[in-house]
């Protein structure tokens, strides 16, 4: 009996049935202004295109109409932020078994038809929810009503007449089951879409690969860290450790045997230090950021773009940019780009374009980035170095310098990063 | 007669820290130093070491390469210890099983690394016999081992090598099973020649790899 009860019951007092049913009054909402639009376009449209007569057929109508919503609909999906929006709705509302993709860019053909599907099977489900939440709920409060006035589902004030008295006292009763059958209905829908979801807003094999691939990335570059740790650190710290013993060793019996030794820590432990600033900060340079890192590789690009917007750029480069390090290079495009979007609003104020020039000379000791675009006479409005406090410090871990300012009518960066 | 050492290693601040070292100890002697692995079989035809302590990552000849052609073509091998800046270093075990007698890490304490050196030139015991059961551990078992039942070993020799394992020398050996120390040898020789063993490095690796002896 009681196991009954928990089955019949059971999703009326669960939680999780209405944050369901939240996902698919949101899916209803979100087909309402396609619904409008097909109001508004679709006859008027067929009017035009059809002979009156086959124009105004219903059933023509209809169908046109639930087309171009549909067509819409599928369209809309594949803007970004949608598939975004809805897949955190889905995990946020539908419960645990979403997927954690479901609320991450599609980044693949097939990820993108898989969101116009979800999209599509969502409004339309929230549809015939949503329709229901708007009557089923209401009927049944009217429903207790209606054995004592005679009047059910009043809507418009055109209510359905009921006889008065004991006649009617099965109304409120097959109410309350259609309510509570609607309760299951959205329960169970709600587990359907948790499954599709497994299959629409999982990861997709390209997604599966993409995810694959930036782990080989990882693990081969925490490999390299650890070889460069073994290597330097590791292989001074040793030096290190024996010079120390033996000099302890000898120290009475051969004092200039000691005395090199000291002298041989002191180097070996200073290159070590140095060494850790450098692997450290690569460690810094490799947490996760926002967007795919550009490197020197991408500059060709870059310019092209800023030429684009107006912004003439005269490089002259030296030596091999394809040797730079990774850590170096991303920098190195990050100064280029900061010089050259300065350099892009001080050009929105004067008449033509702003000549920017660049050089990037790698040698084997360093890189160096220089960048100098005239002033435009207006003194900067302080927004003109906006990016330069964080490239100092960026520079900085690298081991690097960076100066920027006015330069006797030019704005000039400089800057020298070891390699 | 003091014991004969050679080093090996790139690194030359680490050649000379081992030399003051080893130099310190009266019984001791380093007779010669090499840069590569390459070097190592001409200096051991003509200075004779009793050890050598070798570096495992060099330039041309590695430690495990300079390891094997020791083994190979010198009729009467010197001890070899591998000499290593980190413990969990594959090399290490690849070296003991290319037949290096133990290993030392470049962190020991001075008092270890001379220790080292004459618990391989005596013989009569296992180098770290700790740190080889973790490496051993960490290369889990060879695949379709046997425990050693091909070898024949007789109960005796089976429990010495338990022993060997351990790391206890001969006299605790005697000492535990009540023989003599001359028994433990006869045993422990036995052992070797059955498991087509060089020394007791090589036979307790043997045990753990067949599976004779579990690492944990």
């Amino acid at each position: 009996m009681a196991g009954v009860i928990r089955a019949v019951f059971g999703p009326v007092g669960r939680r999780l049935t209405y944050r369901r049913w939240t996902y698919f009054v949101l899916g209803a909402t979100l087909i309402v202004p396609f619904a409008l639009a097909g109001f508004a376009i679709v006859p008027p449209v067929l009017g035009m295109l059809l002979p009156t007569d086959t124009a105004e057929q219903p059933l023509v109508v209809a169908v046109t109409m639930a087309l171009a919503i549909v067509v819409w609909a599928a369209g809309t999906s594949f803007i970004p932020a949608v598939r975004v929006v809805e897949g955190t709705a889905a995990r946020e509302l539908l419960g645990p078994g979403v997927p954690a993709q479901a609320s991450l860019r599609a980044t693949n053909l097939e990820a993108r038809w898989k969101t116009c599907q979800w999209f599509l099977v969502h409004i339309v489900v929230g549809a015939v929810v949503g329709g229901c939440t708007l009557f089923v709920p209401i009927g049944m409060l009217q429903s207790f009503l209606a054995p004592f006035t005679g009047e059910w589902l009043i809507v418009q004030n055109t209510p359905v007449r009921v006889p008065v008295g004991w006649q009617s006292a099965w109304i409120p009763a097959v109410s309350v089951v259609v309510t509570v059958l609607l309760v299951h209905l959205v329960n169970l829908a709600g587990v359907g879409m948790t499954k599709l979801s497994q299959v629409l807003l999982g990861p997709t094999p390209a997604d599966h690969l993409a995810e694959l691939t930036r782990r080989a990335e990882q693990l081969a570059e925490r490999n390299r860290l650890a070889r460069e740790l073994h290597d330097s650190v590791g292989h001074a710290l040793s030096v290190v450790t024996i010079q120390a013993s033996a000099a302890g060793r000898v120290l009475d019996a051969d004092p200039r045997f000691a005395k090199r030794a000291l002298s041989a820590i002191e180097e070996s432990a200073r290159g070590a230090l140095a060494d850790l600033d450098h692997v450290l900060g690569l460690l810094r340079e490799d947490q996760p950021g926002t967007q795919p890192q550009h490197t020197l590789a991408d500059l060709e690009q870059l310019l092209e773009t800023m030429r684009l917007s107006g912004v003439a750029v005269e490089t002259r480069i030296t030596g091999d940019l394809a040797g730079v390090p990774f850590a170096v290079s991303t920098e190195a495009y990050r100064i280029v780009q900061e010089c050259l979007t300065n350099a892009l609003k001080h050009a929105g104020r004067v008449e033509g374009a702003v000549t920017v020039t660049l050089s990037l000379a790698a040698s084997p000791e360093a890189l160096r980035v220089e960048a100098a675009n005239p002033l435009t006479g207006r003194p900067p409005t302080g927004r003109g170095g906006r990016g330069i406090p964080g490239m100092r410090e960026r520079v900085a871990v690298l081991r690097g310098q960076i100066e920027a300012g006015p330069d006797d009518g030019t704005w000039r960066v400089r800057a020298r990063i070891p390699l | 007669m003091s014991v004969k050492v050679l080093l090996v290693d790139d690194e030359e601040l680490i050649r000379a820290g081992l030399r003051a070292i080893i130099d310190a100890e009266p019984d001791l002697e380093v007779v010669g130093e090499a840069d590569d692995g390459a070097d190592v079989l001409p200096l051991v035809t003509r200075l004779a070491p009793d050890v050598v302590l070798m570096d495992v990552r060099m330039p041309a000849v590695d430690g495990i390469q300079a390891t094997r052609h020791l083994i190979d073509r010198v009729a009467e091998p010197p001890k070899i210890i591998v000499v290593t800046t980190f413990e969990n270093d594959d090399y290490v075990y690849d070296a003991l099983r290319a037949g290096a007698n133990g290993f030392l890490l470049k962190r020991a304490r001075p008092a270890e690394i001379v220790r080292a050196v004459r618990v391989v030139v005596a013989g009569d015991s296992l180098l770290f016999p700790d740190k080889i059961r973790l490496l051993a551990g960490q290369r889990g078992l060879e695949p379709g081992r046997s425990g050693l039942r091909e070898a024949g070993l007789t109960d005796r020799e089976a429990e010495v090598l338990r022993l060997m394992a351990t790391g206890l020398s001969n006299v605790e050996i005697s000492d535990r099973l009540f023989v003599s120390v001359q028994t433990v040898k006869t045993h422990v020789g036995n052992v070797l020649s059955k498991l087509h063993a060089r020394d007791r490095t090589q036979a307790v690796i043997t045990a753990y790899e067949s599976g004779f002896v579990t690492p944990s």
